[in-house]
């Protein structure tokens, strides 16, 4: 490949970095599953790297939105070409030349992958998975001795920035998916999804997914029922903690049950407004909140003007992802901000890197010349007191070096100012 | 007593100018109070977040040594005039939202009820500065009670109110599928239902109190005129109308949107009978 197209186009602040990757936007499902790297896969793939001098730490991130492999190379361009080889066209040979891979530098990377902790490169805006997925990749290369200090510090900054923005901002705010939703809408009208009674009218995929989604919530309380029980028991053993009722005993349950999701396949209503006032009339005084999913439609849309009943279609429930999708549209210059905070706090660490073997040197040098003047001193005190004369000095030294080297470290030192530091104590640059 | 008097007389000056200043810097922290809610109401802005509970408590703080000051100046409970009782109200509401909020560890609500209580002190540090009557009857045991559980179940009835209102604009908005400023900004429905009916009961059984209270300071006096008492009557009505929402609610099963707008009727009479009874009216509660 030629070196040429992935020069970086400028050198940002920050340590050498390269990033190099492919994603939903650049490559479509059938490159981005061959590229794909599963947990085992993903060490060894960083052990290849790592052999390769050119390399000194990597991180290899892989959704089935995104592969990225982000590395601190020794030699840049080097390392750009190794990683587009071993990690890409080793899978996918054509996916360099075909323009499907992206590459960045530097400053760059940074941010990047502060983005995509951040969910704002997620297909769905905000996606809170993305996050776990960053840990599963750091931790595995940690376990191969693929980060250093730097990478380290880089996916500090990016957990530290994804967690922000799902605490301090919108971004992950409301469902976006129709399963979801109506686990939202529960959570506004009842307190506690624990002791919600949901009913589940029909056992294909859409209530698999709602299903799911109430569990993963904390629901415990759930019935399906289908016109085919057969099909409703293999439903149950599925998703599991889901109780069976006959399909002809649905109108008897919404005496009892407070959300109801109807899901079939019906051409007719199966639950009609005469039937919902009967068994509102039965129930206790409490909301009930009705989910249809089906279209056409499964629950007479008169069903809704039932005083207590909350009736919600797929087109209402498309108007709440909407605007959940609005809100967390709202709420990217918030994140920017935090991405930004976290950077500058990632760049400040660097940049302390930068004065450290300074302050390791100005450390040893004034521990050389305590131990150079006490020991000139020591025949003059008595034997008892040595301990406590280098105790007292060198508690002296550390004091005397504390400032300067926190300083140093905390602040970012232009080449002159570290030069200058060098000089006033004498220090060798050389060493 | 006569201690007491000199003492107060003797730092009258310093409660003065702190009463004077309390009385422009209560509204103002309120209203800071009002734009630091809406910010965590509208946008969840964590440093709103951060700074809505210790403003809170500060307001509280200086609300409470005004309160004080007022019963150290006039040498008894600040509730003899209309500005007094609204000052005395917004205090007592303010109280409870402060303890609803650390128990439930919600301040989701908090804009609508600090709204409410900035409203209150607002009109009462407006509203006329004319020195209170000093009365005997303020210093009868029976009276003060009766004072003190009618503003308790005053406020109880704002903070029901207010969690009627925002029940029924969520309910609205469920029910119409059409999600806008309150939706997934509140507590759940059954929560709000619950805060409403709980208020209200509160405020029940402290207005029952106070009439009771009322009534056996009345027998004591021997008072005659409570059939031409503006403020009786509206007081009697406003007692009927909470006892049959909470009697409904039991037997007929009333479910959270009629209590809810019992609710907002019930804080509406309240502050035509506060109105009334005390610029439109004569009577034993005209002070």
């Amino acid at each position: 490949m030629p070196d040429s197209p992935y020069l970086p186009e400028r050198l940002t602040e920050g340590p050498s970095l390269v990033l190099v990757g492919t994603d939903y936007r650049h490559a479509p499902l059938e490159i981005r599953e061959r590229v794909a790297f599963g947990k085992d896969d993903t060490s060894d793939a960083l052990v290849h790297l790592l052999a390769r001098p050119e390399i000194g730490e990597a991180c290899l991130l892989s959704t089935c939105n995104r592969t990225e492999v982000y590395v601190r190379p020794c030699d840049e361009q080097q390392a750009l070409r190794s990683v587009v080889e071993e990690i890409f066209e080793a899978r996918a040979p054509q996916v360099e030349s075909q323009g499907r891979l992206y590459v960045k530098w530097h400053g760059e990377v940074a941010s990047h992958l502060l983005s995509v902790a951040s969910g704002l490169e997620s297909m769905v805006l905000g996606e809170p998975e993305i996050l776990g997925q960053i840990h599963q990749s750091a931790a595995a290369a940690e376990s191969v001795g693929a980060t250093g200090d730097v990478l380290k510090r880089l996916l500090r900054a990016a957990f530290n920035a994804g967690r922000r923005a799902r605490a301090e901002t919108g971004i992950t705010t409301g469902a976006v998916s129709f399963g979801y939703s109506a686990v939202e809408l529960a959570r506004n009208i009842f307190s506690n999804l624990e002791r919600t009674k949901v009913l589940l009218v029909g056992a294909g995929d859409i209530a698999r997914q709602v299903a799911r989604n109430l569990l993963e919530r904390g629901a415990k309380n759930l019935t399906v029922t289908n016109r085919s029980l057969e099909r409703a028991e293999s439903f149950a053993a599925e998703v599991g903690n889901v109780q069976v009722l006959p399909f002809d005993s649905r109108v008897e349950a919404l005496r009892e049950a407070d959300l109801v999701v109807v899901s079939t396949a019906a051409e007719e209503p199966v639950l009609t407004r005469e039937q919902m006032r009967r068994g509102m009339a039965r129930r206790k005084p409490r909301a009930l909140l009705l989910v249809d999913l089906s279209v056409p439609r499964n629950i007479e849309p008169q069903a809704g003007t039932l005083d207590n009943v909350f009736l919600h279609d797929i087109d209402s429930l498309d108007h709440l992802i909407q605007r959940n999708l609005k809100r967390r549209r709202e709420a990217v210059p918030q994140v920017e901000e935090i991405i930004e905070e976290e950077l500058n706090h990632f760049r400040k660490a660097y940049q302390g890197r930068k004065a450290e073997p300074l302050v390791a040197q100005l450390q040893r040098q004034g521990e050389a010349i305590r131990a150079q003047e006490v020991e000139a001193a020591l025949a003059r005190f008595p034997e008892d007191t040595h301990e406590h004369l280098h105790r007292l000095t060198r508690a002296l030294v550390r004091k005397l070096l504390h400032h300067p080297s926190t300083r140093l470290r905390r602040e970012q030192q232009e080449e002159s100012q570290l030069a200058l530091v060098r000089e006033l104590f004498k220090l060798d640059p050389e060493e | 007593m006569v201690g007491l008097r000199f003492l107060s007389e003797e730092v009258n000056p310093p409660v003065q100018s702190f009463l004077a200043a309390a009385t422009v810097l209560l509204p103002l922290a309120y209203l800071l109070l009002v734009v630091v809610y809406g910010a965590l109401f509208f946008s969840r802005h964590p440093r709103a977040e951060r700074w809505a509970p210790p403003l809170l408590l500060g307001t509280l703080a200086l609300h409470l040594a005004y309160l004080v000051g007022l019963g150290f100046k006039w040498h008894q409970l600040p509730a003899a005039t209309v500005p007094q009782a609204l000052t005395v109200v917004a205090f007592a509401t303010a109280v409870v939202y402060a303890l609803v909020e650390r128990l439930g560890k919600d301040r989701s609500t908090g804009v609508w009820l600090v709204a409410l209580i900035f409203l209150f002190q607002l009109l009462s540090s407006l509203l006329d500065r004319s020195d209170p009557p000093v009365l005997d009857l303020f210093q009868s045991p029976l009276f003060v009670i009766h004072i003190c559980l009618a503003l308790l179940g005053y406020a109880a009835f704002v903070i029901a109110g207010a969690y009627g209102f925002l029940f029924l604009r969520l309910y609205r908005e469920l029910k119409s599928g059409r999600f806008r400023l309150f939706y997934g900004r509140l507590p759940p429905l059954e929560v709000l239902d619950r805060m409403t009916s709980g208020a209200l009961m509160v405020g029940f059984v402290a207005l029952t109190g106070a009439v009771a209270c009322g009534l056996g300071w009345a027998m004591k006096i021997g008072y005659q005129g409570w059939m031409t008492d503006t403020k009786i009557l509206l007081t009697i009505a406003t007692w009927l109308l909470y006892a049959a929402a909470l009697l409904l609610r039991r037997l007929r099963h009333w479910q959270g949107r009629q209590t809810a707008w019992v609710s907002l009727a019930g804080l509406v009479a309240i502050l035509v009978s506060m109105i009334t009874s005390n610029f439109l009216a004569q009577g034993l509660h005209n002070f």
